[in-house]
């Protein structure tokens, strides 16, 4: 089901990028078009899409709705089957994490049955640390009781047995988070993403002071979020700290887009309404793309987990934003303007 | 013609005001990071107390001082030193008493290489004579005055013997010479970060106090260039308000921090009543030299059920308030005779955190008597004799190190502790600018394809590089640690950058299309847009301030920083550049 949203986000990538390209063709066009007899049947694509995204906006709308439900139902079902509503890592559940600096292969299935076996009780995950393709080292995290440091020296040594290596202070990376610490992070974490997105809330209402607007803006950042999360816990990513700090970039980067739209469409004056919608999408879409292309290329020639986690929560964020900004918002914005135009008995 | 206009347009772009203060910001920046990559030799990051290099006068750095401004080693023995391996393939054959010529960027520096000893002690006794002043009463003439007597008595101890373990380090602890003021953090250092958690809530003094002493304890042990900082959580009602002391030592180990969430809460007491505790308040000296610290000589090692105890003892100098409370309560007290010996009814009763370490019979001579110089003593124990020995130093430096710094102003509890590979750090470095460049690039690359102009281009590419290097200019002033939040904030920040530039490129550009407005409005109505996320993204970041017990700190400050130079510096400078160069 989920994966069905993942392909309509693909999609609408796509046709909202052929838009992009448009302000300039439309004003070379224009002419020939007049010059020539109307030719009314075949119309280029790009002009369907145009059009489709001009007339339909209402019907395209349902596409957010279902992708936001969906999202809402994987969510719920995260919670009724593991009572939480992402899967935590070792940093906000306590437990260790051990970096070991390594450029011979490693048998990473085999280490992690051999210490799986031995650690019965715990959770316990290895794998090998890449950098565009060549491995670098080996990351294997447990959430073994931190409090206690024979259980840590027990595992370390367990480790150095399977790899047949040393492991001297130094030339390995370990750290180590009690589980009362964890919990204490996850909470202050989650307060200070939902303090952050009131925050947010409060200066999108006090700049454009119309609530259904604001509310639009306010939506599309809520959808991202709530997206996102419904599809990282998909994914499987464990999420640490800086996951969570990966939402909160979240939040201002997906505003950035809906500012923009609100700010052209309700503040500007020249041209249509549409005209200002598809020049906000141009401006949107460019800002967008180059974000996506820059955390694109982190995703693949980075070797640090940190890094890897927050972009990826980006990239999965923005992808959600182009539908969430372009057809949601955009969506409620005409439709907002269409029954203030009607009540006032006035076009735009 | 074409040349005429190229010129009048860059002369005009160099006389715009916000295109000056962008350079001047540069300009700062460049100044404060101060980039000399083909730094050479090897920097001084500490020197530890009483080795050969201390004594020859080279000095710790100061705390917090610019990386650019430490000490580096240019040569020893006039052998030139360009990296670690030379450095330390010049110390590695040394001998007793050899002198050392150690050049310096900042002098020459004569160092004796000293004999590294360890006392030992034999199973053989040997009859000491050992003699005391001690004050006593005497009957003279009918009247009781007090006389100075000289008493010499005999005692059977240990016979100790020093033997020589080689020479002895020259106590500097090096890294790389460093290649401009940036402060690598600890996840690209490489060291031991520890988070610690108070057992009860503390006041603001409290906390710096706190700070105050576990840094001297640090220092004590040889570690500088540390960071302590504390953070909090959520205050109340929002949050619990929990409290954190983030210690990172670069360069340091577990070991050397297990120490300091000791309390270290040290009293000694007569009955019920507190004579003097740690810190500088009672006690005004301690002495760690050889001749008044150490294993003691009148007692030395004993065996007794398969297990050896040494004592050890040391001089220490008390305030006169904390000898007067001494004198009062020791006026009180009777005097009983044990043996030969003479001592007060109640001893002295040393406590560290709540538990007695040692008990001390006091001289009878002393009742009464305001007396200043006073010898703490106490043991260690150990399967052999030798480890007996080491355990005895150890808890002796332990006690020093207490009471000169006082104790902890409440218990801690060690609730995280990471310890980083320097290997990592080094390879991630490479690594993020690899991928910065490559990023860079991409980013570029679809600006490029989507205006396909060279006057929008060209401003994009000098701003953005320049944002990053304005904030790592002032990432350098503020002492701030680049880690690895810290690059994910530098990240955001030059990723809103490109966002806004797109955003101004866009709106002036679609207001030439209009015809409508002049460059003013147009700029205005971009900035309009950026204000706006701005405001957003920046309140968004607060609240980072008190997540994650301020590991996040660094992040939130990097991006808030780096969207308000952005805000406020580059881009009104990139709106003037692209108004110039596009207006016809």
């Amino acid at each position: 089901m989920e994966e069905n949203s993942i392909g309509q986000e693909q999609n609408n990538g796509e046709e909202t990028k052929e838009i992009e390209d448009k302000p300039k063709p439309i004003k070379i066009e224009e002419p020939i078009k007049k010059l020539e007899p109307k030719p009314k049947k075949p119309l280029n694509i790009k002009e369907s899409i145009r059009n489709f995204y001009d007339k339909q906006y209402k019907k395209l709308m349902i596409i957010p709705l279902i992708m936001l439900l969906l999202a809402i139902i994987s969510i719920s079902y995260q919670v009724a089957t593991t009572g939480d509503f992402i899967q935590r890592d070792v940093t906000l559940k306590g437990g260790v994490t051990i970096t070991i600096p390594s450029e011979k292969p490693v048998d990473i299935a085999g280490l992690q049955s051999q210490l799986s076996s031995r650690f019965k009780e715990n959770d316990i995950s290895a794998r090998t640390l890449k950098r565009a393709g060549t491995d670098v080292g080996i990351i294997i995290t447990a959430d073994i009781d931190a409090e206690n440091k024979e259980n840590i020296d027990l595992f370390l040594s367990a480790i150095a047995e399977k790899l047949s290596i040393k492991l001297e202070e130094g030339s390995y990376s370990i750290e180590v988070m009690g589980s009362a610490l964890g919990a204490d992070f996850f909470k202050n974490s989650l307060n200070a993403l939902l303090f952050s997105f009131l925050f947010m809330a409060i200066v999108v209402f006090a700049v454009f002071r119309v609530p259904i607007p604001s509310l639009a803006v306010i939506l599309a950042a809520f959808s991202d979020i709530v997206v996102t999360v419904a599809v990282v816990n998909l994914l499987g990513i464990k999420l640490g700290t800086a996951g969570i700090a990966a939402f909160l970039m979240l939040i201002g980067y997906s505003v950035d887009t809906d500012i923009l739209l609100t700010t052209r469409v309700l503040k500007r004056k020249e041209g249509t309404e549409f005209e200002r919608i598809l020049s906000s999408v141009s401006t949107g879409m460019t800002m967008t793309l180059t974000a996506i292309t820059a955390v694109a290329v982190a995703i693949i020639f980075t070797q640090n987990d940190t890094i890897r986690q927050i972009m990826t929560i980006l990239l999965i964020g923005l992808l959600a934003d182009i539908i969430n900004t372009w057809i949601q918002n955009v969506g409620i914005l005409r439709f907002y303007l269409e029954r203030k135009s009607r009540q006032t008995g006035k076009w735009h | 013609m074409a040349l005429v206009e190229t010129k009048r347009k860059i002369k005009k772009i160099f006389t715009s005001f916000r295109i000056i203060l962008f350079i001047i910001f540069l300009l700062f920046a460049f100044v404060a990071v101060h980039p000399s990559p083909w730094n050479k030799g090897v920097a001084i990051r500490s020197i530890e107390p009483n080795s050969s290099a201390y004594l020859a006068g080279i000095k710790s750095p100061e705390k917090g001082s610019a990386p650019m401004s430490r000490e580096i080693i240019k040569s020893i023995n006039k052998v030139n030193i360009e990296n670690l391996a030379d450095y330390y393939s010049s110390i590695s054959d040394l001998r007793v008493n050899k002198s050392i010529q150690l050049k310096t960027n900042k002098g020459l520096y004569r160092l004796t290489v000293k004999e590294k000893t360890k006392e030992i002690t034999l199973n053989e006794t040997i009859e000491k004579i050992i003699t005391e002043i001690i004050q006593a009463n005497e009957t003279i003439n009918g009247t009781n005055v007090l006389v100075n007597k000289t008493i010499s008595s005999k005692i059977i101890v240990n016979k100790t013997e020093i033997i020589s373990l080689g020479a002895e380090d020259i106590g500097i602890d090096v890294y790389p010479a460093p290649t401009s003021n940036l402060r690598k953090g600890l996840d690209l250092e490489g060291g031991v970060r520890i988070l610690l958690q108070p057992e009860e809530k503390l006041s603001k003094a409290d906390v710096d106090l706190l700070k105050e002493s576990m840094e001297e304890r640090l220092n004590i042990y040889g570690l500088s260039d540390i960071v302590i900082r504390s953070a909090e959580g959520l205050p109340p009602p929002l949050g619990k308000g929990e409290q954190y002391i983030l210690v990172e030592i670069p360069g340091g180990n577990e070991k050397d921090v297990r120490s300091l969430k000791e309390q270290g809460k040290f009293e000694a007491k007569i009955g019920n009543d507190t004579v003097f505790a740690g810190g500088k308040k009672d006690i005004t000296y301690v002495c760690r030299s050889a001749d008044c610290s150490g294993i003691d000589p009148l007692y030395g090692c004993s065996a007794a059920s398969g297990q050896y105890l040494c004592r050890f003892r040391f001089s220490i100098t008390l305030s006169k308030e904390a000898a007067q409370r001494q004198a009062d309560l020791t006026k009180v007290l009777d005097i009983v005779t044990e043996g030969e010996q003479r001592y007060l009814s109640e001893k002295l009763i040393l406590f560290l955190d709540n538990k007695g370490v040692d008990e001390l019979n006091i001289g009878s001579e002393l009742k009464g008597k305001a007396e200043t110089d006073i010898q703490i003593s106490g043991a260690g124990m150990g399967l052999t004799q030798q480890e007996a020995v080491t355990n005895s130093l150890k808890n002796m430096k332990k006690l020093q190190t207490i009471l000169i710094t006082g104790s902890l102003p409440v218990k801690l509890e060690i609730v995280k502790i990471d310890t980083i590979s320097p290997a990592l750090g080094e390879e991630f470095i490479k690594n993020a600018i690899f991928i910065g460049l490559l990023a860079f690039i991409a980013v570029i690359a679809i600006i490029f394809i989507r205006y396909r102009k060279i006057q929008i281009l060209i401003p994009m590419l000098v701003i953005s590089s320049s944002e990053i290097f304005i904030l790592l200019g002032f990432a350098a002033l503020i002492n701030w640690n680049l880690d690895i939040a810290a690059i994910a904030g530098i990240i955001i920040a030059v990723g809103t950058g490109v966002n806004d530039q797109i955003v101004i490129t866009d709106e002036t550009l679609r207001g030439e299309a209009a015809g409508v407005f002049n460059w003013k409005e147009r700029i205005k109505r971009a900035f309009a847009i950026i204000a706006t996320s701005y405001a957003t993204i920046t309140v968004a970041m607060l609240p980072l301030f008190f997540a994650g017990a301020g590991l996040l700190k660094g992040f939130a400050l990097t991006t808030i920083i780096g969207l308000l130079i952005g805000i406020l510096i580059t881009r009104p400078a990139f709106g003037i550049m692209i108004e110039i160069l596009s207006k016809e």
